[in-house]
């Protein structure tokens, strides 16, 4: 609520700031039903890589209400780390400070920290970073603007794997990345499953799960489950994010080949 | 499921992407001397003639979570820039004003010369002139923003987000904060005397007064003659020094900045400040603001 | 070139029959299907398969480098390597180098004085040995056509080489030592 201590090093405002408050918010939200999609669809996604002419590979991809923007510096030398045999990923994540309804002052915290540790671990099982020794690959995500924590990691690392073929990074395979959530304690049928939450209906969730897997060679790359789901549940749960997923690696598989086709490759 | 074939590939020296990467090599082995070469020839290293400007695109509105929002891209240089607007007691020497906070962001992710961490000197340096460009204009009355003396205001919290370096950011920074200033819609809010809240509606809503729109030109000066507008990011470092000439709307001087070891004639001085009138009325008769 | 041709990580590649070939950069094999590990189209080089890239990369043994001279020590001349096999690195992103007293030529190796090789600041062109250690790779030049291609003499002008040890200033005329790598061409 209160606006952090004073940083020297930038333009501050008054000692304590707090967002407005709207007489209209007063009520309870709660999930409505959709009515742009189906309980079982993910919103379209648009994804476009190469955008940071600065960095060795990029990708920026938006959703309805997500934006967010990812670059790939490296691989280069560790600097401060023993030899080692294989490279590293380093993923840094930073919210905009207009990202999310409540300005985010531009300290890092746990927040940011839990995102690029999920999106780190959907991705590194998809390098092959045997053969990288002694380098280090950084990967940096802003999110200009978030929909919610799952919508978040699940479109960073799509963004992020896209980014990594971009960079020309050699992959075992692409990441595509789903999120869904459960309404009901107990799933009575399929469609009590939704998929791609926006923030309010995540929060109003009882549980929710994020899929990341390797749709080219069939594996599971992560699993982040948060909240009430039962074990059947949350089975059904991986199989229908698998199916999307799938889908979305179609997605990303043409815009990359689209990308490729635009400069005259060797 | 593709086929592997057999192709001709590599060999052929005189490829168009092979004289491109030994054009690439030179250029990062000897800098200065791949620029001079440019110059001597009349052009900038991008292709354009040695006074052209780069293209210039602002959107805005595109961020929901913002009050208010814009996208410039000056060239490849693009900046965001996303307003919010907080509540908070106004300071005790000054009841009646609110308060407008600018602050630039160079974040690892648009350079490779900038590093994870607390921001860098030159990004300091970039937010200390933004603000001073927005107040000593007059850009918005800080009266305005007053909701009821002495007890509420409102907080312009002004930042901006470098994307992708390539140069000239402060340009694209100022515009970019004026666009999404402009674009800002702030709820009606009124105080209530009983509970001491601040409570807002947004079934009315109106945009900010803005009273003065400026604009920035930055000049590059190379080899102590040569005047580069809008320098791109391999330019930078070579630049002898570098000049930003800030206009108001109405073409009159707000001011003048020159950042850079060398000294600079006279002449260089007054001719950036005739290229910056003659490119601000330009960018007037374009409607640079949607 | 179609569309069909560009392949994609993770993509399998049909291979035509015949003996399998070896495989390059940009492809691997698992569970015995070979499969695209970069954004592009196969080729074959001879009887290896590959994919290529042309973005920046770490040098790896047998990379051709190219860096400039920084610091000079009797023992080694410490390199940092701005190009790698012919891509240049970003700028701000360079890797260290380290040329060993011992790997600057092929002949007479104990007879050596760094100072007549290399001087700070020369680009030299030189080839990966190995990745050396946590902070540096190991560099050789004791090739012809390694060493020295470009450097300034003290009296600031180009050095132009003469023989494999000797370059002359374009200014002044005076000859300076240096280990010079055989310009392409001769």
């Amino acid at each position: 609520m209160a606006a952090p201590a004073f940083d020297r090093r930038r333009v501050n405002g008054p000692e304590e700031s707090f967002p407005p408050v709207f007489e209209e918010d007063r009520e309870v939200k709660k999930i409505s039903k959709r009515t742009d999609r189906e309980n079982g669809d993910f919103r379209p996604v648009f994804l476009q890589p190469g955008l940071i002419t600065q960095a060795n590979g990029s990708a920026y991809i938006e959703t309805s209400k997500t934006k967010i923007s990812c670059a790939i510096y490296g691989p280069h030398q560790s600097k401060n780390a023993a030899y080692s045999e294989n490279g590293r990923l380093n993923v840094e994540v930073k919210y905009a400070p207009y990202s999310c309804h409540r300005r985010k002052a531009p300290i890092r915290d746990a927040e940011d920290r839990t995102i690029g540790v999920a999106i780190h671990q959907a991705l590194l099982s998809s390098v092959r970073l045997e053969l990288l020794p002694k380098s280090t690959i950084d990967i940096f995500i802003i999110i200009i603007e978030s929909d919610g924590l799952e919508a978040s990691i699940a479109a960073g690392s799509i963004a992020a794997s896209t980014a990594l073929a971009d960079a020309g990074i050699e992959l075992f395979g692409l990441v595509t990345s789903c999120s869904a959530f459960n309404e009901a304690q107990a799933l009575m049928d399929d469609n009590d499953l939704w998929i791609d939450p926006t923030l309010e209906e995540a929060q109003a969730a009882k549980g929710t799960l994020i899929l990341s897997t390797m749709p080219a060679l069939e594996t599971v790359t992560s699993v982040w489950q948060n909240g009430r789901m039962q074990p059947a549940d949350v089975l059904k749960c991986m199989e229908l994010c698998q199916q999307r997923c799938v889908q979305m690696h179609a997605i990303v598989a043409r815009s990359l080949v689209d990308n490729n086709q635009v400069e005259p490759s060797e | 499921m593709a086929s592997a074939s057999t192709s001709n590939s590599g060999s052929n020296e005189q490829t168009p992407e092979a004289i491109a990467l030994k054009a690439a090599v030179f250029q990062r082995l000897h800098p200065r001397v791949y620029l001079e070469r440019f110059v001597a020839e009349g052009i900038r290293p991008d292709g354009r003639q040695i006074s052209a400007w780069r293209d210039v695109s602002v959107n805005v509105g595109s961020i929901s979570t913002a009050d208010g929002s814009a996208l410039v891209r000056i060239g490849d240089t693009t900046v965001v820039c996303g307003v919010k607007a907080e509540l908070a007691e106004p300071e005790l020497d000054a009841p009646t004003r609110g308060f407008l906070v600018p602050n630039l962001d160079l974040p690892a992710i648009c350079s490779p010369k900038f590093k994870p961490g607390p921001p860098t000197e030159e990004a300091q340096v970039f937010s200390d002139r933004l603000h001073e460009a927005l107040t000593s204009t007059g850009t918005i009355s800080l009266e305005d923003l007053c909701i009821q003396p002495g007890k509420a205001a409102w907080v312009l919290f002004v930042d901006a987000t470098c994307i992708n370096y390539d140069g000239n950011v402060f340009d694209a920074t100022l515009l970019a904060m004026i666009a999404a200033l402009k674009n800002v819609t702030l709820p009606k809010a009124t105080f209530d005397e009983d509970t001491g809240r601040t409570v807002c509606t947004r079934k009315e809503s109106a945009p900010l007064n803005l009273k003065c729109l400026p604009i920035s030109f930055t000049f590059g000066i190379f080899d102590g003659k040569h005047i580069f507008p809008d320098p791109t990011f391999f330019e930078e470092p070579l630049l002898d020094t570098a000049v930003s000439v800030v206009l108001k709307e109405d073409g009159t001087i707000s001011s003048v900045s020159q950042v850079g070891a060398d000294a600079v004639e006279q002449d260089a001085l007054s001719r950036c400040i005739v290229e910056a009138k003659a490119r601000h009325q330009l960018l007037l008769s374009k409607t640079i603001y949607p | 070139m179609s569309d069909a041709d560009c392949l994609l990580p993770g993509q399998p590649i049909v291979l035509p029959t015949g003996p399998a070939p070896r495989l390059g950069r940009g492809v691997y094999e698992k569970n015995g299907q070979v499969r695209a590990s970069l954004v592009g189209r196969p080729h074959h080089d001879g009887s290896t398969l590959a994919i290529s890239r042309t973005r920046p990369h770490p040098p790896a043994p047998n990379s051709i480098v190219l860096g400039s001279v920084t610091r000079l020590s009797p023992v080694q001349a410490l390199l940092s390597i701005s190009v790698v096999d012919g891509v240049p690195t970003p700028p701000g992103e360079e890797f260290t180098g380290v040329i060993r007293v011992q790997d600057v030529r092929a002949t007479e190796k104990d007879k050596i004085k760094i100072a007549d090789c290399f001087r700070g600041g020369d680009v030299v062109r030189g080839q990966v040995i190995s990745l050396g250690d946590a902070r540096s790779y190991f560099i050789t030049t004791a090739r012809n056509d390694l060493g020295v291609i470009f450097a300034t003499s003290e009296a600031g002008a180009t050095l132009e080489p003469v023989s494999w040890e000797r370059m002359r200033c374009s200014k002044t005329g005076s000859i300076e030592k240096r280990k010079c790598a055989k310009p392409e061409g001769l």
